[in-house]
């Protein structure tokens, strides 16, 4: 399957020199292998794939218009910054046949509602990780700041998701733009500094499958793909609240193949490739008809959990200025607290 | 106190090349984790069926190739320049770049090429990677250039124009010469700092232009397998490889 | 042989350097010191007013611990470097035939990817890392020691990275040392140490000097290291410049952080090559 897979890419390569192009900018590890060369092949085009590892890297190089991508994949709430921006093509619904196979909760979401920019592709919620040998078991935000974790305990190298934890372990909103709530947030990230081990991202999962790390706040895709690997993991949505992400497709201004980049968004949405892309990547997808083809991976009670855990999740939201510089401020006061 | 310093020297070696041989030692490891479970090449063919990672690394080969042929020759003449009488302003820029962090010099440049390309409708590319390795590196090569420049005495020019030649003939034909080693020094330091930049080359990159370094870190973030280990195995062997002949060409 | 013919040749030969220094350097310099006068846009970019509100930002408490911060890392690291290169490239000077080889073995790493290098000790001290395991294996420790994520690990990362830039210069500086002043300092009974204290270091002043630069700078705006080895623990400036311009995408007070730290790192070069009025490196 690999060797297939590689001849594929390497003649879609080598055809590539006259055919029209599609620049698609995504997250690492969010399609299938052949997903791409199959796309190419189909309608006879020349994809570049490229990926990165957080909205941010994407947004330094898409911020002024013209980084040559064409389609990408920012969180939903990037949505409106990038759409004030000046940053988005709109999306034509008349061009996605396929539309109708999202989940019906994305089919109008809250900072979309009539997908005229975006359209839903994978989601995701942070939750928190943890060994089994651990007795009694993680069950809120606030038993990552167990002294007995000393040493043993990860969270995100991530300013919103350190800030949200400590935010829902205070009772407040995830969203928060209150200087008195994001200050106490703040006091108590610095409290659990002592504990951590790291800020890490992705990189921790091999830490736990080694049981070096014995919990850790991560996202649930991560989670999935370290539980995996290891029996002695789970993974719970804290009881507190938690933050729920939607990456979603958008076509950029800059690009000058609108027409394709809708076919290529059209295709993404199809049943066949939603479902190739999440048996490769195991993430949870927004696409109803393609999860429908997965008994399997719609059992994960990680990647989808049942209503009512999902109700306690809250979307994080584009800041206003003000309150972004306050809680960059806090984040630096908080990496830099010894 | 000579034995001493041999002990010292030897401990110090093998504080060099400690990590680099342990890299290279798991990367023949059929296991991902630390316990040795049997040699195996299983990496080695991972890294090479990786289409991202081949295309990264013809990517740095092209990036180094055209960035060190400008920045040697765009050098090597200026150290010559200056070499026959100084300029403060040039001389005082050069070591201004050397002595900016990366992180400046990145960011400076993203912001450049983002301002130019307002109006010009250009994108990044290969080309500001290009263009970028070339402005750092250009300090490095003036540099080891110039001290090979102060080993050489003035008069063997003069003669030369003694004899008739024009500054152009005695450059080409008496001082380029015996500039040779420190021409060729200088265009391997230049090579291997555009093909090891990674904080600069990651800021100017575009859609088409990820190099081995930048596809390395990626991995590295997300915790990754021993691919990264005989990806960096066989960047130090094409390195040890290319030393070894610049070596030989430099005695031969 | 006409001067005017030399000054022709003399500005052809400076002509491209010139440019490319005063557009792919100075220009964009010109441009980071705009953007540190302007003000971050509702959600990132640039926006106007123009404003010295970033540099009043520098003077907070919170920077300018950061900021000194990395002055001791990068300090403490500049010192380990040159203790542990100064008896290495004296132990190259003093060898008698393959001199050049083990010069070259010093350079060998540095040949290599630097992101390379740095992994390499994230693999050996991780707690499933090499250093764990034997010493687990060796019953000295019963539990894998926290070899990562702090400052030590980055200290020893940054060593590690830039140690042969320390070599060389301390390295070429003892080459030019005239043979005959040791053996007059050894002639008027002095002892190999007492030598070495009080005529080979000091001679070696310019090498050191040139080594030490090599590496502070650096090493001052670092961030990949504490980025792979701190953890996120740590912050060091260049992280926080990093940060800025990622991030928080405020443009603006990561310009005026960056200026802020060439500032710094001028001043240190300039304040350190005062003893110098030879030619450097």
């Amino acid at each position: 399957m690999r060797r297939r897979v590689f001849c594929l890419a390497f003649a879609g390569a080598a055809a590539c020199r006259r055919a029209p192009r599609l620049n698609v900018y995504n997250w690492s590890a969010y399609v299938a292998p052949d997903t791409i060369p199959r796309f190419e092949a189909e309608f006879g085009v020349c994809a570049r794939y490229g990926v990165y590892e957080s909205n941010e890297e994407m947004l330094a190089k898409v911020w002024t218009g013209n980084s040559g991508w064409d389609v990408a994949f920012p969180s939903h709430y990037l949505i409106r910054p990038m759409r004030e921006n000046g940053l988005l093509a709109g999306i034509d619904r008349e061009a996605l046949r396929n539309l109708g196979n999202l989940e019906e909760r994305f089919q109008s979401p809250p900072w979309d509602p009539r997908l005229e920019w975006s359209v839903p592709y994978m989601w995701g919620a942070t939750g928190i990780v943890y060994n089994r040998k651990l007795s009694p078991a993680p069950a809120r935000w606030a038993d990552l700041w167990n002294p007995a974790l000393k040493g043993r305990v990860t969270m995100l190298d991530d300013p919103a998701e350190v800030l949200g934890a400590a935010l829902k372990k205070l009772g407040y909103s995830l969203n928060s733009t209150e200087p008195d709530q994001l200050a106490a947030a703040a006091r108590e990230a610095i409290a659990q500094k002592a504990l951590l081990r790291a800020y890490l991202n992705a990189e921790v999962r091999d830490q736990l499958v080694a049981g070096d790390v014995l919990a850790a706040q991560l996202w649930a895709t991560t989670a999935q793909q370290a539980m995996d690997a290891s029996a002695q993991l789970a993974f719970v949505y804290p009881a507190e609240g938690f933050a729920v992400y939607v990456d979603t497709a958008v076509i950029l201004r800059e690009s000058r193949r609108r027409e394709l980049a809708h076919r290529f968004i059209d295709y993404l949405l199809r049943p066949e490739v939603g479902a190739s892309v999440v048996r490769a990547s195991r993430t949870a997808t927004a696409n109803a008809a393609a999860r429908r083809l997965l008994p399997e991976a719609a059992a994960s009670r990680v990647l989808y959990p049942p209503e009512e855990v999902l109700r306690r999740g809250e979307f994080f939201e584009a800041l206003p200025a003000g309150a972004q510089r306050l809680r960059d401020r806090l984040w630096t006061e908080i990496k830099s607290a010894s | 106190m000579k034995r001493a310093l041999g002990l010292y020297a030897a401990l110090a070696y093998a504080f060099l090349y400690l990590p680099l041989a342990t890299l290279t030692a798991f990367s023949f490891n059929r296991s991902r984790f630390t316990l040795w479970e049997g040699f195996s090449l299983r990496w080695y063919a991972e890294a090479f069926s990786n289409p991202q990672l081949t295309e990264a690394l013809g990517n740095s080969l092209l990036i180094a190739l055209f960035s060190t042929a400008l920045s040697t020759a765009i050098g090597a003449l200026c150290a010559y320049g200056l070499w026959k009488r100084g300029s403060a302003v040039l001389t005082g820029t050069l070591y201004l770049s050397l002595v900016t962090p990366e992180i400046v010099m990145g960011v400076s440049l993203l912001a450049f090429f983002q301002f130019l390309f307002r109006w010009t409708g250009w994108q990044l590319g290969l080309h500001t990677v290009v263009l970028a390795h070339v402005a750092f590196s250009i300090a490095f090569v003036v540099i080891v250039v110039s001290a090979r420049l102060r080993t050489l005495s003035p008069a063997l020019e003069e003669a030369a124009m003694d004899l008739g030649a024009s500054e152009w003939q005695a450059f080409l034909r008496v001082t380029l010469p015996l500039l040779r080693p420190g021409i060729l020094a200088a265009a391997l330091l230049a090579l291997t700092v555009s093909f090891d930049d990674y904080v600069i080359t990651s800021m100017v990159a575009g859609v088409d232009s990820e190099t081995l370094p930048m596809v390395i870190y990626a991995m590295a973030r997300r915790g990754a397998s021993p691919v990264i280990n005989a990806v960096s195995t066989l960047v130090v062997i094409v390195f040890g490889a290319l030393i070894v002949t610049s070596e030989r060409m430099r005695e031969g | 042989m006409s001067a005017t013919s030399a000054r022709r040749l003399r500005f052809w030969f400076l002509a491209p350097a010139r440019c490319w220094m005063a557009g792919l350097f100075a220009m964009p310099l010109v441009i980071v010191v705009a953007y540190s006068f302007l003000t971050r846009g509702a959600y990132g970019g640039l926006a106007l007013p123009w404003t010295l509100e970033n540099y009043g930002r520098l003077w907070d408490s919170l920077y300018l611990s950061i900021l000194l911060r990395s002055l001791a890392m990068a300090g403490a690291a500049t010192a380990i470097c040159l203790v542990l290169a100064f008896p290495l490239a004296l132990f190259i000077s003093r060898a008698a035939k393959r001199k050049d080889l083990y010069l070259q073995l010093v350079m060998f790493p540095f040949w290599t990817s630097f992101l390379v290098r740095t992994y390499a000790w994230l693999f050996l001290l991780r707690d499933t890392g090499l250093v764990n395991t034997v010493l687990l294996a060796l019953g000295i420790i019963r539990e894998p020691l926290p070899l990562l994520y702090n400052n030590g690990a980055v200290l020893l990362g940054l060593v590690y990275g830039y140690l042969p830039f320390m070599v060389l210069p301390i390295y070429a500086a003892l080459e030019r040392l005239d043979g005959s002043l040791l053996e007059a300092s050894a002639d008027l009974g002095a002892r190999p140490l007492a030598t070495l204290a009080r005529v080979v270091i000091p001679l070696s002043g310019p090498g050191i000097r040139a080594g030490s630069i090599l590496v502070f700078i650096p090493c001052l705006g670092a961030y990949l290291t504490p980025d792979l080895l701190g953890g996120g623990r740590t912050v060091m400036i260049g992280n926080l410049i990093q940060n800025q311009f990622t991030t928080a995408r405020d443009w603006p007070f990561g310009s005026a952080l960056s200026l802020a730290l060439m500032l710094a790192a001028m001043l240190l070069v300039l304040a350190f090559l005062r003893g110098a009025r030879q030619e450097p490196l």
